[in-house]
C-alpha cells in the first residue's frame, strides 16, 4: 500500500506536484495518468525517497522508503529514465542488485527467464534497445518479488507483444494481492489495465476513482435527435427537464436514454429523423478533463512560418 | 476478496536473508566497481605507469646517478612513476561517483540502499582497498625494477634503507587518499569531465604554479595543497626540499580530503537523485 499525504514538489519556481494525496490500494492495478509534465515521474520518484518533497509526505506499507530494511524486497520499481550503465551487462546488473539486498543468486536466473532476456544476459546493456532496457528494468523491479511494484511509463518502446505481455504481468501481479501502480500518458494503455485511477494534470489530482466511475462520469453520452420539426421536440423535451443542446438542425439530449426520448417524441405526435446514441471516447473524456492542464499543447503553425518555407 | 500478499519479505524470495547488512551494501559496490571495463583498464594503466615508468627512469638515469655529477638522491627515483599513476587514481575516484549520474545508475543505487551514508561508506571503502593495495604493489614493483638497474650501477637502495617501506606504504596511502579526493569533488559537480578537470587541475597545475606564488604565504599554500602536501609520503627523498615532511604532510592531506568529502556528504545526503 502506498499513501501520500499532500505531497508537493517545486524545482525552483516551477510547481511539478502540487497537493497529491492518493492512496494505492493492494489487489488492482492502479493507473497514474496524466499528459507529459503532469508530475507522475516526479511523484514516483518521491514515493521511492529519491527526491524530497517539498512539503508533505509518502509512505510505503506505512513508513518511508528510506526506513526499508530491504527495500528490493519491498518495493520493485521501474523508472522513467533508464538507470543503467551501458558498459556492464545484464546479468551484471541484477548481480549487483541482488547483492545489495540479500537476494540469492538464483533468483537472477528467474527474472531473467521471466522478462526473455536470458539469451543476452551477458550482452553489456549499452546494446540493447529501448525494449530490452524496459524488459531489464522490469526484471529488476520483479528481483524482490516484492508486495508492491510501481512502473513508470512501462510500456515505453515495446512492441505490440511486448505491451500485451506488461499488461497481463500487471494485471498478474494485482491478482496475485500485490500493490501495482502503473502510469501513462495514453488513456487507452489505462483503460486495459487498470481497475483504479489517478489522472493528475499540471501537478493536481484530477480524478481518483475506480475505471467504471471514470467511464460513467467522464465518458459523457447524449441522445442525438433529428426531427422536420426541431423546435417543437426541442420544446418539449426541455419541458421535461432534459438538458437540450441545439446544434443547427441536430439535438443533443443528455438526461434520459434514447427509448425514453423517443417514446416522449412519439407520444407527443412528433415524427423523428434520427435517433442514436452518442458517446466520447475514453480517450476523449481524458483529453477533455485534462485539456486545461497540458504543458506542452501543440499549436497550428502560423501562416507566415509555412509561407517562408 | 483478494488475498493480500503479506509484508514478511522472507516469503517471497525463498534464501534471502532477512535484513541486508553494511557487508552486502559493499559486496553491491564491489560487484559493481570491477563489472565495467573501465575499472580494469584504470588500474592497469595505474600499474604500467607507476611500475614502468620508474623502472625506464632508474634505467635511464641510473649511470648519470652514478657519476657523482648527480644532484639529486637516487632514492628520489624509486617512485618516479607514481607521478603519473596520480592520474589513473583521480580517474577511478571520479567514475565511482560521477558515472552513476551519467548514467542515471545513482536511481538504481539508492533505491536498492536508501541509507546515503551507507552507500558512500561502501564506495570509500572499495576505492579505498583497491587503490591502497594497487599503491603498494606498484610501488614495489616499481623498486624491484628500477632498483635492478640502480644496483648494476653500485647505486642500489635497500628496503630497509630511510624512508624506502616508508615510501612503498605511503604511496598506497596517498593514491587511496587521492581517490577519495577526486570522489568527494565528483559529489560536488557530479558531471565527470567537469569534475575530472577540476581533481587534475588542482593536482597537477595549481601544485606546480603555486610555488611560484611570492612570499612565505605563497610558500605555505604551495606546501599544502593537496598533492604537495599528501605525495611527500610516496617518496623516500622528496625532489622538492620544500615540502613538508612526509607523515605532516600527510596529515594535513588526510584533513584535507576529509574537510571536502565531508562537504560532499552533506550536499549528497539530501539531493534529489
Ligand atoms: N529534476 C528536475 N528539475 C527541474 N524540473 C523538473 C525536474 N524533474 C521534473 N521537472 C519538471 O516537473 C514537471 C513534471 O515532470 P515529470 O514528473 O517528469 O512529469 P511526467 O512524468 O508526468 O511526464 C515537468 O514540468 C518537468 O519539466
Ligand atoms: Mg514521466
Amino acid at each position: 500500500m502506498i499513501v501520500a499525504r499532500g505531497l508537493t514538489k517545486t524545482f525552483g519556481p516551477k510547481l511539478a506536484v502540487d497537493d497529491l494525496s492518493f492512496t494505492v490500494e493492494p489487489g488492482r492495478v492502479t493507473g497514474f495518468l496524466g499528459p507529459n509534465g503532469a508530475g507522475k515521474s516526479t511523484t514516483m520518484r518521491m514515493v521511492l525517497g529519491l527526491d524530497r518533497p517539498t512539503a508533505g509526505s509518502v509512505t510505503v506499507n506505512g513508513h518511508s522508503y528510506a526506513d526499508s530494511a530491504a527495500p528490493l524486497r519491498e518495493v520493485g520499481a521501474l523508472l522513467e529514465a533508464r538507470a543503467l550503465h551501458p558498459g556492464r551487462t545484464a546479468r551484471n546488473h541484477l548481480r549487483w542488485l541482488a547483492a545489495s539486498n540479500g537476494i540469492p543468486r538464483t533468483r537472477i536466473d528467474e527474472v531473467l527467464d521471466l522478462v526473455g532476456l536470458d539469451a543476452v544476459a551477458d550482452q553489456r546493456v549499452g546494446r540493447f534497445s529501448l525494449g530490452m532496457g524496459q524488459r531489464l528494468g522490469i526484471a529488476v523491479a520483479l528481483l524482490g518479488e516484492p508486495p508492491v511494484v510501481v512502473l513508470d511509463e512501462p510500456v515505453n518502446g515495446l512492441d505490440p507483444e511486448g505491451i500485451r505481455w506488461v499488461r497481463t504481468l500487471a494485471r498478474e501481479l494485482a491478482g496475485q494481492g500485490r500493490t501495482v501502480l502503473v502510469s501513462s500518458h495514453l488513456m487507452s494503455e489505462m483503460a486495459l489495465t487498470a481497475d483504479h485511477l489517478l489522472v493528475v494534470g499540471r501537478g493536481r489530482m484530477l480524478a481518483d476513482c475506480s475505471m467504471a466511475e471514470f467511464i460513467a462520469d467522464h465518458a459523457a453520452s447524449h441522445v442525438r435527435v433529428r426531427s422536420p420539426r426541431t423546435g417543437d421536440v426541442e420544446a418539449l423535451l426541455r419541458g421535461r427537464g432534459l438538458e437540450v443542446d441545439r446544434q443547427g438542425a441536430e439535438l443533443r439530449v443528455q438526461g434520459l436514454d434514447a427509448a425514453g426520448i423517443g417514446e416522449l417524441v412519439g407520444g407527443a405526435g412528433l415524427l423523428l429523423h434520427e435517433l442514436t446514441l452518442v458517446q466520447s471516447s475514453l480517450e476523449e473524456a481524458f483529453m477533455t478533463l485534462t485539456a486545461d492542464s497540458v504543458e506542452y499543447s501543440t499549436h497550428p503553425a502560423p501562416q507566415e512560418a509555412q509561407a517562408t518555407r | 476478496m483478494i488475498d493480500t500478499v503479506a509484508l514478511n519479505p522472507d516469503r517471497h524470495v525463498p534464501g534471502a536473508r532477512r535484513h541486508p547488512r553494511a557487508a552486502d551494501t559493499l559486496h553491491a559496490e564491489w560487484l559493481k566497481f570491477w563489472s565495467v571495463r573501465s575499472t580494469g583498464w584504470s588500474t592497469a594503466m595505474l600499474f604500467v605507469l607507476g611500475a614502468g615508468l620508474t623502472t625506464l627512469v632508474c634505467a635511464t638515469s641510473a649511470a648519470w646517478l652514478a657519476s657523482g655529477e648527480a644532484d639529486e638522491s637516487p632514492a628520489s627515483f624509486i617512485t618516479w612513476g607514481l607521478f603519473f599513476a596520480q592520474i589513473t587514481a583521480l580517474a577511478l575516484g571520479t567514475l565511482i561517483v560521477t558515472s552513476e549520474y551519467g548514467t542515471g545508475m545513482i536511481r538504481a543505487t539508492l533505491s536498492a540502499t536508501p541509507r546515503r551514508g551507507a552507500v558512500l561508506a561502501a564506495k570509500a571503502a572499495v576505492l579505498t582497498g583497491t587503490l591502497l593495495v594497487a599503491g603498494v604493489v606498484t610501488a614495489f614493483a616499481g623498486y624491484l625494477g628500477g632498483n635492478w638497474f640502480l644496483d648494476r650501477e653500485g647505486i642500489g637502495i635497500a628496503l630497509s634503507d630511510d624512508g624506502v617501506l616508508r615510501s612503498m606504504l605511503g604511496s598506497g596511502l596517498y593514491l587511496a587518499g587521492l581517490g577519495l579526493f577526486a570522489m568527494a569533488i565528483g559529489l560536488l559537480v557530479r558531471h565527470t569531465a567537469a569534475a575530472l578537470s577540476i581533481g587534475l587541475a588542482l593536482v597537477f597545475v595549481v601544485g606546480n604554479m603555486a610555488f611560484l606564488l611570492p612570499g612565505t604565504w605563497g610558500e605555505w599554500v604551495a606546501k599544502l595543497l593537496p598533492g604537495n602536501a599528501g605525495s611527500g609520503v610516496a617518496t623516500p627523498v622528496s625532489f622538492n626540499p620544500e615540502l613538508l615532511a612526509p607523515w605532516t604532510g600527510f596529515a594535513v592531506f588526510t584533513a584535507e580530503v576529509a574537510a571536502l568529502l565531508l562537504a560532499g556528504w552533506l550536499v549528497f545526503r539530501h539531493r534529489d537523485a
